[in-house]
């Protein structure tokens, strides 16, 4: 088990909107926009946009993640697309 | 709602900011896997292996992903449960 998966929810909420590295088993590197980590299971949500203006979301399992470092801070632009995405109407049936 | 509950006020006890960021930050998960349903992800497993299905589900704590039409090396299955524990990372295109 990695200290990833020991964090506090607060300690998980520092990272959401910043860019960020994860080093994951097997040395698989992963960078990206930290949207979300599930507190239940430390799986790690990152979101890239794409050179043709869509975007690739990856699932990182906190059990494989081994260190996660800060690459940029939250950008006001991008801060303001991922506040926004999947809350949308067609997600709704969600809402409690 | 998300867009309050992400200020978080400094001067509440630190088990209701803790609570809230909690929640937070699991709406979003759940939100994500919502997103995934139907779509084609490729997940990354444990030695180098990759394999590609259609989302389904997953339970609550997020152990099994219920997949369909999983595209293996030996052929397509057409219903299977993935253990969270071989997959490394998935990844789709919302």
């Amino acid at each position: 088990m990695s200290e990833w998966t020991k964090k506090s929810p607060l300690e998980w909420e520092d990272y959401v909107y910043k860019e960020v590295r994860v080093i994951a088993s097997e040395k698989k590197e992963y960078k990206g926009w930290l949207l979300t980590t599930d507190p239940v299971s430390a799986n790690i949500v990152l979101v890239n946009f794409l050179e043709d203006g869509s975007l690739s979301v990856t699932g990182i399992m906190g059990h494989s993640v081994q260190t996660v470092e800060t690459v940029s801070e939250a950008d006001p632009r991008v801060r303001e697309q991922l506040a926004h995405l999947f809350t949308s109407a067609d997600c709704k049936g969600y809402s409690p | 709602k998300a867009p309050e509950a992400e200020e978080g006020q400094s001067q509440d006890p630190p088990e209701l900011r803790e609570q809230r960021a909690r929640a937070t930050l699991r709406e979003r998960y759940l939100r994500s896997l919502l997103a995934m349903v139907g779509h084609p992800v490729s997940f990354t497993l444990h030695e180098g292996v990759h394999v590609t299905a259609q989302f389904g589900a997953t339970d609550l704590d997020v152990a099994n992903f219920y997949v369909s039409q999983l595209q293996t090396p030996l052929g397509v299955q057409a219903e299977a449960l993935l253990r969270c524990s071989d997959v490394i990372s998935y990844s789709f295109k919302p």
